[in-house]
């Protein structure tokens, strides 16, 4: 299943639906189907302020798929090249605005990883593993 | 996301309904730095109709939260759905915001 938005904030509420959607689906309980709709929420957010810059004319992809092991989710953009290295969140302990939505991605995401290939902007993709015994089925498939 | 603002007690009550998103969350910070200059003592924000928050929405809250301190006022949470607390213990700040569970907690000391 794809998706594209333009980048304007105000199409992030179709993320966290189509998102949520997905889930249910796919019979993914309710509070993972919270985690996961925050997440890529928080994951297009961040194409939005980093890799856009707040440009709201450019476009956003977001790939679904789910298995009975998983659920990929492939976000991608024509962006600056996201530093993989310099993206973490704020330390928990600090409080002070900003720096959470890493920290709410990577709760929920069991790889969080940008695809080195794409020569123009970013593929991030993220994966949950939905049982623990299918990490080894994925990662075969 | 919809904000009414009205007063209780002497206090400014913000009644936010729908999603507090990286699209909505500037209203809200608009809204709580034209108090926060007012130096108004008490705000109030009421939770019940909230649906949804992401890191931009706390981030706003965490904002406002040290505008009123800088004065010496407070600003308080209320009515806080359970999955929306549950991110605010992630982030652990359930610890540093003040959160009751209804307008009259709120108000007392």
């Amino acid at each position: 299943m794809v998706v594209k938005i333009p980048s304007h904030p105000k199409y992030l509420c179709i993320v966290r639906e189509v998102t949520a959607k997905v889930g249910h689906i796919h019979g993914i309980g309710e509070d993972l189907v919270e985690q996961l709709k925050l997440a890529v929420d928080e994951a297009c957010a961040n194409v939005i302020k980093y890799a856009y810059g707040g440009d709201a004319r450019k476009r956003i992809v977001i790939r679904y798929k789910v298995d009975r092991g998983w659920f990929e989710v492939v976000i991608e953009d024509s962006g600056v090249k996201a530093d993989p290295e310099a993206i973490m969140g704020r330390r928990l302990e600090e409080v002070r605005p900003g720096g959470l939505g890493v920290h709410f991605i990577k709760r929920c995401f069991d790889i969080f990883e940008f695809d080195g290939k794409k020569k123009n902007g970013n593929r991030l993709r993220l994966v949950r593993y939905l049982k623990e015994k299918d990490e080894d089925r994925y990662n075969g498939a | 996301m919809k904000i009414d603002i009205t007063e209780h007690n002497g206090a400014k009550v913000f009644s936010l309904s729908g999603d507090i998103d990286l699209y909505s969350s500037p209203a809200l910070r608009k809204e709580l730095i034209f108090f926060i200059g007012k130096k108004v003592p008490l705000l109030l924000v009421d939770f019940r109709d909230v649906s949804y928050i992401d890191s931009s929405g706390i981030a706003t809250l965490v904002e406002g939260l040290r505008g009123m301190m800088s004065h010496g006022g407070k600003l308080k949470l209320f009515g806080i759905p359970e999955r929306i607390v549950e991110i605010f213990a992630f982030s652990k700040l359930d610890k540093v915001f003040d959160i009751c569970g209804s307008l009259d907690d709120a108000v007392k000391d």
